[in-house]
């Protein structure tokens, strides 16, 4: 533990934050809640082979709703709690550059986000794989698995610079979660085109199809659109009044 | 002109620096505002080495004054520099900076000793251990330093907070109401802490908005009121200044006409007015005179004296007062 403080103290103070409140808790439950419906499923047979049914989960729950929340919940108060309590300047008035701030926040936030999703999507493919029918479902965790992750990776970096932006970031995310990934992201095709959903959609296909092509450009579209925000991250920083 | 220099913009002297004396933190015609709402209006000082009180009422706009030193605002006019360096986006001048706020909250889930070390690791030190254990002691905090943040008082927050800012030895140090909350043995250690640190060459800024215990940690003090400096200098010439006022006192006796017409004879009475509830008031511009004679004055008539109040000794008049001069 030492030795975390030392090497990674933003991160190292942020997962303390995150696992000494309840967020880390709220992050696993969530991430979890997959798997009641895998058991549900698993003990109910409806004739749905497991393949289709963890398909229909992940994009339709996972994506779009439930890794959105799971992400928001510690990319808001990564910065969001210490603007509200007046902590920040513990940070801030330090020899330390805008740009480690952000990343070891930011680090923080895909330590207790990306393990959780990864847990949750592995325990619900288990309890799922239960029922009968079940062929083999690795090719399908993996894509999942990485899926999520990258959405991990782009909604904290968008989801860090929101809270240093708005000020009721939480509320702000919960409006564009449910608003536009999950209704709108749906139905019109030109916020299909720019949504998170939409990409962590291909990477998920991509992989599953064997397109290498698919995946690989929608990871690098998110991962550009991450570093674009962790910029504007840093820069907000810089340029913020704290009092 | 260097920025160096104790000159304001405008060539005119800092004010709140010796003659030549170089300033440590310089301020030049700052000010501050929101939209319509002036938070600290042309406001220019110098402050050097030892312990500068920052002095005003609730609202004064110490707190902004202290953030804006602290590089955590940015000014909306004028310059502030630290050992003559920028402060606003300038995060290498925090090796030489240390910081309380006056926000009680903490990091709940650390403990005091996690606190201290996390600022030492941030701030580059080489032992971070070693500069914790060195801090913690300065504080009197060694005891309770393993008990997790959230179980922590007022007074121990505070130390732990003054901890953590001196933890890197800093040559400049800003404390925002730091005995707020404190006992009065706390009050007393930290006061002597100051002192110290003042003594041993430290550029220490504390602000506050109680008159007496600001004497007695600092010799030097910046009085701030609706956003404008009204006094700087040596306690004692302001001071001073504040006692060569009127003082109003109230009086409640067995015989207040006959006080009156007693009194209003006296050379240290200003004036006598009745308040219609059988008190009376009076200004002086002597108080300790009037002191004396009060009880000389009451005896002498074979009054009783039932109460005895100085009704205008509030910050808020002193600096009134301060400010209409």
């Amino acid at each position: 533990m030492q030795t975390a403080w030392t090497l990674l103290p933003v991160t190292t103070l942020a997962l303390r934050q995150f696992t000494g409140g309840r967020t880390a808790r709220l992050v696993l439950l969530l991430s979890c809640l997959p798997a009641l419906f895998a058991a549900i499923y698993a003990f109910r047979p409806s004739g749905i082979a497991p393949g289709e049914f963890l398909d229909g989960l992940f994009r339709e729950l996972i994506v779009p709703t439930l890794a959105p929340i799971v992400v928001l919940l510690p990319a808001t108060g990564a910065f969001g709690d210490e603007l509200e309590d007046g902590t920040l300047p513990y940070l801030l008035m330090k020899p330390v550059s805008r740009l480690r701030l952000i990343l070891g926040k930011f680090l923080a936030v895909l330590l207790v986000t990306i393990p959780s999703l990864l847990i949750g999507l592995a325990l619900t493919t288990l309890i799922a794989s239960r029922a009968p029918g079940s062929a083999d479902l690795g090719a399908l965790l993996l894509a999942m698995g990485a899926a999520a992750a990258m959405l991990a990776v782009l909604l904290a970096a968008v989801f860090l610079l929101v809270s240093l932006v708005i000020p009721r970031a939480l509320l702000a995310g919960m409006v564009y979660v449910f608003a536009w990934e999950s209704l709108l992201g749906r139905f019109l095709p030109g916020v299909r085109a720019i949504s998170s959903r939409e990409h962590a959609l291909q990477i998920f296909d991509g992989i599953l199809a064997g397109d290498a092509a698919l995946a690989t450009n929608a990871a690098v579209a998110m991962a550009v659109a991450a570093v674009v925000a962790l910029a504007l991250a840093v820069w907000r920083l810089r340029s913020m009044q704290v009092e | 002109m260097t920025d160096a220099a104790p000159f304001t913009a405008n060539g005119h002297a800092l004010p709140g620096l010796a003659p030549g004396e170089e300033p440590v933190i310089a301020l030049r015609n700052v000010a501050k505002w929101y939209g319509e709402v002036v938070a600290v209006s042309d406001v220019s000082f110098g402050i050097g080495p030892g312990v500068t009180g920052l002095l005003g009422p609730n609202g004064a706009g110490k707190s902004t004054i202290l953030n804006l030193m602290a590089g955590l605002l940015a000014p909306s006019a004028g310059t502030v520099r630290i050992l003559d360096r920028p402060v606003r986006g300038n995060p290498a001048i925090y090796r030489e900076i240390g910081f309380a706020s006056e926000h009680e909250q903490l990091y709940p889930s650390l403990r005091g000793r996690e606190f201290v070390r996390l600022n030492a690791i941030l701030q580059k030190v080489a032992d971070p251990d070693a500069a914790t254990e060195r801090a913690i002691d300065l504080v009197d905090m060694q005891e309770a330093a393993g008990r997790a943040l959230r179980g922590y008082s007022k007074g121990m927050r505070q130390r732990i907070k003054v901890a953590a800012a001196l933890v890197h030895d800093p040559r400049v140090l800003l404390l925002d109401e730091p005995l707020n909350g404190t006992d009065p043995v706390q009050r007393a250690s930290l006061t002597a802490l100051m002192r110290r640190l003042g003594e041993a060459g430290k550029t220490v800024v504390v602000s506050s908005h109680v008159l007496s215990e600001v004497e007695r940690f600092a010799h030097n003090i910046l009085v701030i009121v609706n956003g404008k400096l009204a006094a700087a200098g040596d306690y004692r010439a302001i001071r001073e200044r504040m006692d060569t006022r009127d003082h109003i006192v109230r009086i409640r006796c067995s015989d207040p006409r006959r006080l009156a017409a007693a009194l209003v004879a006296e050379p240290v009475t200003t004036s006598v007015r009745m308040t219609g509830d059988g008190r009376m008031i009076v200004e002086t511009p002597d108080a300790r005179g009037f002191g004396l004679l009060l009880p000389e004055v009451a005896r002498r008539e074979g009054i009783r004296l039932y109460e005895l109040q100085p009704v205008d000794e509030s910050l808020a008049s002193v600096f009134s007062y301060l400010v209409g001069k």
